[in-house]
């Protein structure tokens, strides 16, 4: 009787230690909300919304922020995306074993490294490459979408990869056993069977980069108003919130809680994304 | 008669030779396509040398000297080190170990033994899944407004470590319950056949043989930590002069110290040295973080793989 008693009491302890994920969202949705509602109550919706961000004159629009947030994410992942789901067909169909060990764990070192280490290499050597190029100031888009791309490989490959992996070995042995050659097999059959994968890779990928803020907060410029060119300077919701935050009072600060909101739900949206994406290859499993 | 046999025959030639150009077609796609994915892949290796031959290579020929490691910072004037905040990285990757751990393995322990499919354990997934898509800047003006204004911890590593717990609950989360799928169902029913209670079983049999996925795990998250930065620098703090000796005071881990650099850098001469090798020496205890987990999981491999043989 004592040991059952002992049972449960442990199992509520690692219950309530489970249900802290929960908490954890919940409270962080909470006290986002909270703290963005009176930039909601006092500047209104339509200010919020306006490309317009001069808090001294009243104004907290954050369409500039929210476009350098997409603009460069989608930049990293038209750069990363590739890039990483070649790997991932290289390192499950191509390499052999000993390249396959080296290029693999490089990729997940790559996953290592400190943001603001690459934010600062990119200041440092990126920023003054594309500056020396093209005759501009070289922070901006164009510099984060590189840093990104270069931070999205490593989540995009490694879920391409598991997804590679889980094509069934029958469908390739039977494409290259019509006299299908490597490329044809790996084209035609493994890349539709691994889809559904490869896109929820993509999805995370977008995930990271929408959430990255140290890497492009040093390479993004930075300016309040939309660039004029791939290579000046703007702003992203992630860098506007990091930089501002120390400094702002009252509405301007409520206004940095509701572009965190912003980004929370972008955050679930992807979630839901990848919940549609995975549930509808479930039945063809 | 004649004339309908040459013109199979012909047909016949003609689709041969269709035939053989689209294979050889075929050939040359696989060639160039082989030929694109190596060098892409070549690519992405020559990014990651570029990346960490240029960050050592300028850490250790502009900064890294042990007076800059184990020397005193300096607020105004050039010359000063980072011992006080390598102190801190690790104080902060320790005190947030020390926190994340039980709540992650616990939640994962709950999970994978004890839990039975249902709106329950949904309903943690999701929370777990939400978690992990928050981004780090949101964990941080979180961070700042519940522990450090609400609780009144002010900047202080505590107020750091709560942070970071939450960013990281998802990953101690995901591994130990990877580490503890991978222990073979039989263990469990041999050790309840011998009349051992779920949690005995958990304690005495399950964790045991999951501990090497786990430690693994913990050291890449101690990896995690000290490369935050984005989630501390409203809640631990920036620039500190002395060692930060307990939980409530304020410090500056490298990555958020580099971020101080760049942002106040008038302020000392030689902020670019600083920052240099700060981001140099993060770079390494990554690396060496890495090798150690890798070794570690190699270790534990061995260790088990006796035991099984004998």
């Amino acid at each position: 009787m004592k040991a059952i008693d002992r049972e449960w009491i442990i199992k509520k302890v690692l219950l309530v230690l489970a249900m802290m994920t929960v908490l954890g969202i919940a409270m962080i949705i909470f006290f986002v909300v909270k703290e963005s509602i009176p930039a909601f109550r006092q500047a209104g919706l339509s200010n919020l919304a306006s490309s317009d961000w001069s808090p001294e004159s009243g104004r907290y629009g954050m369409l500039v922020f929210f476009t350098g947030t997409l603009a460069t994410s989608l930049g990293g992942l038209l750069l990363g995306a590739p890039l990483a789901i070649a790997a991932a067909v290289f390192l499950t169909q191509m390499a052999p074993r000993r390249v396959k060990t080296v290029v693999g764990r490089g990729i997940d070192l790559l996953a290592g490294v400190p943001s603001i280490v690459l934010g600062w290499l990119g200041l440092t050597v990126l920023v003054p490459w594309i500056r020396a190029l093209t005759n501009s100031t070289g922070t901006g888009i164009l510099a984060a979408s590189i840093l990104l791309a270069i931070m999205v490989i490593p989540t995009i490959t490694a879920i391409s990869k598991d997804a590679l992996e889980a094509v069934p070995r029958s469908y390739r042995e039977a494409a290259l056993g019509m006299g299908a050659t490597r490329w044809q097999t790996i084209r035609q059959v493994l890349l539709p069977a691994a889809k559904p994968g490869i896109l929820v890779a993509v999805i995370l990928g977008m995930g990271r980069a929408i959430g990255e803020t140290m890497a492009v907060a040093l390479v993004i410029g930075p300016a309040t108003v939309f660039p004029k060119s791939l290579t000046s300077p703007t702003h992203t919701l992630t860098t506007k919130i990091l930089i501002d935050m120390g400094e702002s009072t009252g509405v301007q600060r409520s206004a940095l809680f509701a572009m965190g909101l912003v980004l929370l739900l972008l955050a679930m949206g992807m979630i839901l994304l990848i919940r549609l994406v995975t549930r509808r290859m479930q039945p063809v499993r | 008669m004649l004339r309908q046999e040459t013109r199979d025959a012909g047909i016949a030639v003609l689709l041969g030779e269709g035939v053989r150009k689209a294979e050889e077609r075929a050939a040359r796609y696989d060639k160039a396509a082989t030929w694109a994915v190596w060098s892409f892949a070549g690519v992405a290796i020559g990014i990651l040398a570029f990346i960490i031959g240029t960050i050592f290579f300028r850490g250790i020929t502009t900064a890294l000297t042990p007076s800059f490691v184990f020397g005193k910072p300096q607020a105004i004037q050039a010359g000063g080190g980072i011992w006080p905040m390598i102190v801190s990285s690790f104080y902060l990757a320790f005190l947030t170990i020390a926190i994340v751990l039980p709540v992650g393995v616990g939640a994962a322990i709950y999970m994978s033994e004890f839990a039975k499919e249902g709106w329950i354990t949904r309903l943690v997934r999701f929370g777990a899944d939400s978690l992990s898509t928050v981004p780090s800047v949101v964990f941080g003006i979180f961070g700042m407004v519940i522990f450090v204004i609400y609780f009144g911890l002010g900047y202080s590593l505590l107020a750091g470590a709560l942070t970071l717990t939450l960013l990281n609950i998802p990953t101690v989360m995901r591994t130990t319950e990877e580490a503890m799928a991978a222990v073979p169902h039989s263990y469990r029913e041999a050790s309840m056949g011998l009349g051992a209670s779920r949690w005995e079983t958990v304690k005495k049999i399950v964790l045991p043989s999951a501990m090497p996925g786990i430690t693994t795990g913990t050291v890449l998250t101690v990896g995690r930590i000290v490369g935050e930065s984005a989630a501390i620098i409203y809640t631990v703090g920036l620039f500190v002069r002395k060692i930060p000796t307990s939980p409530l005071q304020p410090a500056a881990p490298m990555a958020a110290n580099i971020w101080h650099m760049y942002t106040e850098g008038a302020l000392v001469s030689d902020w670019m040295r600083v920052a240099n090798g700060e981001a140099a020496f993060l770079l390494i205890v990554v690396l060496v973080l890495n090798l150690l987990a890798r070794l570690l999981a190699k270790v534990y491999q061995k260790k088990l793989g006796t035991k099984e043989a004998r």
